[in-house]
């Protein structure tokens, strides 16, 4: 590597420590300036939001698999936890991790199913998953509570209303904190380059002996056990589910749409992703009410999202600031005087067959085409 | 390598494939021998490409066995044949696209075990491996760009780079020389006898017949889905049945 | 058990109720075959053409058989301007993933504008004939169905006379099998892909006057459909026009049947069963080609 690349990746890397501890700091004192509860559980649902896009972004940003049915495994998470503590009698929280290991072992024929094939099928089987419990758990009202709804008692019965948000802030906090470890985990690992392999190619990845299927398999797995444990601690928190809300198609399109808004090739992309969106369907909702209009909003994000940035704010605003500060291996001059200088050097390598023992160019410069 | 020279390394017998009525492959029964560059020719359509992905497990044979170096390897998944010690190329290059170019050989590493999936895919020792196959193919300044960024030459070197770094014994190489310049071609082919030296074993689709015959010790000639043909290039280049298959005469 | 006329009677729905899923079926098909899209909002499609019927009705008083004529060109329309415009500027590699994510922001937007302007309240047409019914062997079924039955029949016959006997499907199928060798052989691979985008739209006209007639419609309704449908595709294996037809009918028939039984949620499961058993057994689905293996 040429020294003069190191600089700016050093100091990158103090800029990004340092927006990082200023995040963790925000956060951990939101609900202590929070001016009143209302401001809290927005804080809430956005960063149920963030656990839920972040998990979703398991599948979709590791291997590219686009799934339109996390929303089942949320509401699964939701129900199992409230079941196991109405029904089974257990205490809320080993219900809460007994039900993300129900939903896990769930997942592993869904899964199955869906991951043989690719592409399409699985996007058909994750929508088909939201659709099925949603009968299910509409049809078998005995168990379910059906449309009437199910109340999931409060794990915490003597506390204040406002007291039980703020320590249900900070639960929604530490998983969000705990799925952001796994997939920073998984992403510098060896699983996570077969992973991104696949979302690449996956054909080569698997002639280059990536066992893709178990690899998928896995990767869906964890996935699933992420957005069943928020979807269970939703549950608790907000202590009444109804099947249309939990099991609906659009709560797994909310994630796509947090995910792909942020960036799905970056660790924070779905937690900013869920913050503009989760904020933005906080705000509308206390000023137009609950209309029809939100799904033509979400749609037209969604479409334009998917239409002109596929990669996310993150690589646009990233791309944005390199240029501006003049890093500028994006400029279109320095790309066709990079080409030349390949296309020069190619020759030279062609010509002399035996490469330079250094490996490195005459002119001792880095290229990098975009 | 710890096969002898001489030694039977990739074999079929009646390896058949139809796709909607048509046999791509249609009962191929031929054996490969270690340490040999072996060439496959044959008119277009005649399986070539079909052979490749039977073998390596990308598509199903309908019938048929494969076996590598004696041990049954028919319809394995993809992964578990490359971890058998046969790597390959594709007919269009192919590489991870978004991914650098080290990053594109790192795919190749294999975990020793479960615990070692989640340790970090960038380790120092693995990385030195990765930069000696970049650098013996030229391409080690520009690990750091990614591979879509590269130009043609650069992808096809990068691809084989990719599939050395998987530690393979055999690899097929499906049209090495495909839309690649002369220059290019001379050290594709410097770079398949130097490897083959080392006791690597090629088998090698390709319709540069000059490369070819210059090339391979031994040609396999394919004709509508089964070998019609083999033996070494200077007898393969005067067979009849051969030049029937190519001109229709 | 059920008596002999009842079976009867749930037989002759299913197949009814069959050819309206297959005529869908084949429209998704279609989208399938020439882009390689699921395209999501097939449903949301059918049900706004249900809503154009039953609001034309509602104005004017027309039968909403007549809105076919405007709906049908309109929507083929549509089908061509989404494929071209929206389509096509998606990148080729990740063209199925980001193509089902597009395709279903259409749907919410469809979804959002039917729910904002005729709002979340449930339609129904009153025709003359809507309480008129035919009774044979001991089987009574409305003329309604009937008539959704026929439209759908007529439908799928001119796709399929199209499909086969035309210049223009002629090039279509080679799209569907080939499109690169089809682009060699001279065939604007483009304008077909966009025309079969179109065709199968119209579909969606069809299929959404004909339920128009004899349903209950409200702008969440297309959830319902998607499902089935897309099930039946991936059964039939995507990509073959017959396989959907056969696995609409198949599955079609089961569900009418299991509604003998079971209440009309439950039967409607037998869709999701059928989806994950042919993924678990045979995911290329039981007629795919060569083209089903890959997705």
């Amino acid at each position: 590597m040429p020294r003069d690349s190191e600089r700016p990746r050093h100091t990158g890397r103090l800029l990004r420590l340092g927006a990082l501890l200023a995040g963790i700091a925000v956060a951990l004192s939101f609900p202590s300036m929070a001016p009143s509860p209302y401001e809290l559980t927005v804080g809430i649902a956005i960063l149920n939001f963030a656990v839920l896009s972040t998990s979703w972004n398991f599948v979709g940003g590791f291997t590219g698999y686009i799934s339109l049915g996390h929303g089942a495994f949320a509401g699964l998470g939701a129900y199992a936890t409230g079941l196991l503590v109405t029904k089974g009698e257990l205490p809320s929280f080993v219900a809460l991790f007994v039900s993300a290991a129900l939903v896990a072992v769930l997942a592993i024929p869904v899964g199955y199913a869906a991951l043989r094939v690719r592409g399409a099928s699985f996007v058909i089987v994750s929508i088909a998953l939201v659709l099925i419990m949603l009968l299910v758990f509409q049809s078998w009202a005995s168990f379910t509570g059906g449309s009437r709804g199910l109340v999931v008692p409060r794990p915490f019965p003597g506390k204040l209303r406002s007291e039980h948000h703020e320590i249900f802030y900070f639960l929604f906090l530490g998983l969000l904190a705990l799925a952001l470890l796994a997939w920073w985990i998984i992403d510098r690992s060896r699983f996570g380059m077969g992973l991104k392999a696949i979302r690449e190619d996956e054909d080569k990845a698997q002639s280059l002996g990536t066992p893709t299927y178990t690899y998928k398999l896995v990767v869906f797995v964890v996935s699933a056990a992420f957005t069943a444990l928020a979807g269970g601690l939703y549950g608790l928190w907000f202590g009444d589910l109804d099947p249309v809300f939990q099991f609906s198609i659009l709560s797994g399109a909310y994630m796509v749409l947090m995910a792909l808004l942020g960036g799905v090739r970056h660790l924070y992309g779905p937690l900013l992703g869920a913050v503009v969106v989760g904020y933005g369907l906080e705000y509308s909702k206390l000023e137009y009410g609950d209309t029809p209009l939100h799904l033509v909003f979400a749609g037209l994000l969604l479409g334009v999202v998917v239409m002109f940035m596929p990669d996310g704010v993150i690589p646009a605003v990233t791309g944005l600031v390199a240029r501006v500060l003049g890093t500028g291996e994006t400029s279109i001059r320095e790309v066709t005087a990079a080409e030349l200088r390949d296309e020069r050097d190619e020759r030279e390598a062609d010509v002399r067959p035996d490469h330079r023992p250094d490996g490195k160019r005459p002119d001792g410069k880095r290229e990098v085409r975009q | 390598m710890s096969a002898d020279e001489g030694e039977q390394s990739l074999a079929t017998v009646g390896l058949t494939k139809t796709f909607g009525g048509v046999a791509a492959l249609d009962g191929a029964t031929v054996s490969f021998r270690h340490g040999r560059v072996n060439a496959l020719i044959g008119p277009n359509g005649s399986g070539k490409t079909t052979f490749f992905n039977c073998v390596t497990g990308m598509i199903r044979p309908d019938a048929g066995r494969t076996t590598y170096r004696g041990r049954d390897i028919t319809a394995r998944p993809p992964h578990r044949i490359a971890r058998a010690g046969i790597g390959r190329s594709f007919q269009l290059c192919r590489v991870f696209p978004r991914m650098t170019v080290l990053d594109n050989l790192l795919v190749a590493v294999r975990p020793p075990n479960l615990l070692a999936q989640l340790a970090g895919a960038r380790k120092r020792e693995e990385t030195e491996r990765a930069r000696y196959w970049l650098t013996r193919m030229g391409i080690d300044h520009l690990e750091r760009a990614e591979a879509r960024n590269l130009s043609w030459g650069q992808q096809k070197l990068l691809e084989l780079a990719g599939v050395l770094m998987s530690e393979p014994e055999l690899i097929l190489l499906d049209e090495p020389a495909g839309g690649v310049n002369p220059a290019l071609i001379d050290r594709i082919c410097d770079l398949v006898r130097e490897l083959n030296a080392e006791g690597r074993t090629f088998l090698i689709v390709e319709h540069n017949m000059d490369l070819v015959m210059s090339l391979s010790d031994h040609v396999v000639v394919f004709d509508r889905g089964r070998p019609i043909a083999e033996g070494p290039p200077s007898v393969i280049q005067s067979d009849e049945r051969v030049l029937e298959a190519y001109l229709g005469v | 058990m059920p008596s002999a006329s009842l079976v009867f009677q749930s037989i002759v729905l299913g197949v009814l109720l069959g050819g309206l899923y297959a005529l869908l079926a084949a429209g998704l098909t279609l989208y399938f075959g020439v882009m390689r899209v699921v395209m999501i909002a097939h449903s949301a499609f059918l049900i706004l053409a249900a809503y154009l019927a039953w609001y034309a009705h509602r104005e004017t008083g027309v039968d909403p058989l007549l809105t076919l004529l405007v709906t049908v060109p309109l929507f083929f329309v549509a089908g061509v301007a989404m494929q071209r415009l929206l389509l096509t500027r998606l990148r080729p590699a990740t063209l199925t993933m980001m193509s089902v994510l597009l395709t279903f922001s259409v749907a919410l937007v469809i979804e959002g504008l039917l729910g904002y302007a005729f709002s979340g309240t449930q339609r129904r047409i009153r025709l003359g004939y809507s309480s008129a019914s035919l009774e044979f062997f001991g089987a009574r079924v409305a003329v309604v169905k009937l008539i959704a039955f026929g439209l759908a029949a007529a439908a799928l016959l001119g796709l399929y006379l199209l499909m086969r006997h035309s210049r223009f499907g002629q090039a279509l199928r080679a799209t569907i099998q080939h499109r690169e060798a089809a682009a060699l052989v001279g065939i604007d691979t483009d304008r077909i892909a966009g025309y079969g985008f179109g065709l199968g739209l119209a579909t969606a006209a069809v299929g959404g006057t004909a339920l128009s007639l004899d349903t209950t419609i409200y702008p969440s309704l297309h959830w319902h459909w998607i499902g089935p449908l897309m099930a039946i595709i991936v059964v039939g294996g995507l990509g073959s026009v017959p396989g959907a037809a056969i696995a609409a009918m198949t599955l079609g028939l089961t569900q009418s049947l299991l509604q003998l039984e079971l209440s009309t949620t439950w039967a409607q499961t037998v869709f999701y069963v059928a989806l994950f058993a042919t993924l678990a057994v045979r995911p290329q689905g039981f007629f795919g080609g060569r083209l089903a293996q890959r997705f």
